[in-house]
């Protein structure tokens, strides 16, 4: 066998080409990802502890008759608390895990030793970032609906809207969810560490989006910035779809706002990876740990 | 295209340091002439101190070379070949590879060139060997079935075959660098740098590592090498650029450079009960020109290496100052220069310190 280099490059840049890439990237990812199954154990327990907390607040704050409940169906219009509470918490928990693990698989790849080997590749290097995410996109559905079978079979939800529908919500929602996360990434190269920074988003999403109150409780002063946060569209377009058997009509305007902020996050995300790439040339912060 | 594999001019590279200038480095230098005033006086605005890690290199390296780049730890090296291999922008100055523009056609470049950075954790561990090849090779662009064909090729090459289903964590340091070595040579690039590529192997590891550089090099391959083992440096270079606080202070072939200090011999010593002082004595001898000293692994040992014109001649001066005051010459050898000598000639100091 020889290596006998070849006068003209074997390389065929294109479309196709990157294409390839990208699908390497998705493959090694995914191997990678099955390779630490303890992700799995995740899924199941998290649907259950993270509400549960919340959902126990409620029935004690309800009075031992559950008369309390009444207050909250007038503030909602809903009167399955649960379901309430259970949709709120886990887009909170998806963007959660998003800025965990888009957010830092760069920086993942920085301290294993091996991002300077596929920044050293002729290929596209937004796929590195991009091709992360799918993984974790498809680890992420796997997450709902283990979520929302958990809801039904052991807390008793009773969901009653169009599965399509809830669908359609998941997929408007993912421009803006993954968009942030890849700006978090490109933050995460730069500043080397942002756990401050998640603490910090998955805090304002917490409070300002209502996860498990309605956003009308907030001090008036509040209430105009929940209008900023796509998260806020997401869990009420989600309720709607999926707890009080709204059509597509009601939730529109939901997914259309949805629509914009994944635009405008997925520009984010690239412009902050591309600002990121350059400034990483000149600093030499791709090599540092 | 250019007649030269790898040209540089005048590279320089500067990064922006935190800290007090007074307290570090030696190449360093502020970004603003003056602090500029701030309107709120508690918050002065500190000028931007820069860190010079490569200070002007200038090289020409021939297609078919092997062109070693010896220095010591944190002379400049990798930064050199961070920027040859578009890692880096350089702060100024001009580099092509295979006549493409590092900065202009970095894309072209990285097609040009096979990189071994950082040895084995340059690949992915929890991926097979096969599996990170696989992977490379649609980084690069290359076509599915051609792909396939170069990875078993590689495969057999590199004489893991049998294990090339296993996942990397299960190999040992020479086996992975085999893989980050095949990863570089996937799309047979007529440009190969190694940064530091034996870093880590046991000898015999290290001993096969060379022999695959020199094939390489028979198949075609330039070869760029970084390294702060003299003897590689010596065996495998066709030319080595000497390198220190960020300056290529000396460049020729091995031999080339060996004669430029002018001597034939090196008195090396092993002393016992060794201090400063004796150093200070030595330095003093009528015809030694350079010493060196540092502590051999053996306790208590230090090993001395002198410089003169007329080796033999001081001999009588170096045994008479060394025996004194409870310190014991216990080996003394006539030696020809090696490239650390030609470090400490250079620079007054050895690689290793």
């Amino acid at each position: 066998m020889t290596t006998q280099p070849f006068t003209r490059s074997l390389a065929n840049p294109g479309a196709g080409a990157d294409l390839r890439s990208l699908l390497a990237v998705v493959r090694k990812e995914w191997l990678i990802f099955v390779r630490y199954p303890s992700w799995i154990i995740a899924l199941f327990i998290w649907p259950i502890i993270f509400p549960l907390g919340y959902i126990l607040t409620a029935r004690a704050l309800s009075g031992v008759d559950g008369s309390g409940l009444a207050q909250f169906q007038a503030n909602t219009g809903l009167s399955d608390y649960i379901g309430y509470i259970a949709i709120g918490t886990t887009i909170w928990m998806w963007q959660n895990i998003v800025l965990w693990n888009v957010g830092f698989s760069l920086r993942n790849e920085q301290l294993r030793g091996t991002l300077e080997s596929n920044w050293l590749s002729p290929t596209w290097r937004f796929a590195h970032l991009l091709g992360s995410s799918f993984p974790q996109l498809f680890s992420m559905f796997i997450f709902l609906t283990i979520s929302a079978l958990e809801y039904i079979f052991l807390f008793g939800v009773n969901f009653q809207g169009s599965l399509w529908l809830a669908l359609l919500v998941v997929l408007t929602a993912i421009p803006s969810i993954y968009g942030l996360g890849f700006a978090f990434a490109s933050l995460v190269i730069t500043a080397k560490e942002a756990n401050a920074f998640v603490f910090l988003v998955r805090g304002i999403v917490m409070i300002f989006c209502g996860i498990t109150f309605p956003i009308s409780l907030l001090p008036t002063w509040m209430q105009p910035l929940t209008n900023w946060l796509p998260q806020t569209y997401i869990i009420r377009a989600m309720r709607s779809a999926t707890l009080s058997n709204a059509g597509l009509d009601a939730i529109s305007h939901d997914l259309g706002m949805l629509l914009v902020f994944g635009l405008l996050w997925l520009t984010v995300g690239y412009v902050a990876f591309n600002w990121m790439e350059r400034r990483a040339r000149q600093t030499g912060a791709i090599g540092q740990y | 295209m250019s007649t030269w594999a790898i040209e540089a001019e005048n590279l320089v590279k500067k990064f922006p340091q935190r800290g007090n200038p007074a307290t570090q480095g030696n190449s360093k230098e502020s970004s603003d002439k003056k602090e500029k005033k701030s309107h709120w006086p508690r918050f002065k605005h500190k000028p931007k101190q820069l860190f010079t890690a490569v200070d002007g290199v200038s090289l020409q390296i021939e297609c078919g070379e092997i062109f070693g780049l010896l220095g010591p730890n944190g002379a400049g090296k990798s930064t050199t070949i961070r920027m040859l291999c578009t890692l880096l922008e350089p702060t100024s100055g001009t580099a092509r590879v295979n006549g493409f523009d590092i900065v202009k056609q970095a894309n072209e470049v990285r097609r040009n060139l096979g990189t071994v950075l950082a040895g084995e954790r340059s690949i992915y561990w929890k991926l097979s060997g096969r599996e990170n090849l696989e992977y490379f090779a649609a980084l690069y662009h290359i076509p599915p079935a051609i792909a396939k064909k170069r990875v078993e090729e590689l495969i057999e090459r590199m004489e893991i075959k049998d294990r090339a289903n296993e996942l990397v964590e299960k190999y040992s340091t020479g086996m992975r660098q085999r893989i980050a070595i095949s990863k570089a040579l996937l799309a047979r690039p007529p440009i190969l740098l190694l940064d530091e590529p034996t870093l880590g192997l046991d000898p015999q590891a290290a001993r096969n590592l060379r022999e695959l550089i020199v094939d390489l090099q028979k198949e075609g391959h330039t070869i760029l090498l970084t390294t702060h083992y003299m003897e590689e440096a010596d065996l495998l270079s066709d030319r080595i650029g000497i390198i220190d606080t960020g300056k290529i202070i000396a460049l020729d072939t091995p031999d080339g450079l060996k004669q430029r200090i002018g001597q034939s011999e090196v008195v090396k010593l092993e002393v016992s009960g060794w201090y400063e002082k004796i150093g200070e004595q030595l330095r003093q001898l009528n015809g030694v020109e350079n010493l060196s000293a540092h502590k051999a692994d053996t306790d208590g040992v230090w090993e001395v290496s002198l410089h003169s014109a007329d080796s033999r001649a001081i001999l009588p001066g170096v045994v008479e100052t060394v025996n004194h005051n409870g310190t014991h010459l216990l080996n003394m050898n006539i030696v020809r220069p090696s490239l650390e000598d030609v470090f400490i000639n250079l620079t007054g100091k050895a690689l290793r310190d």
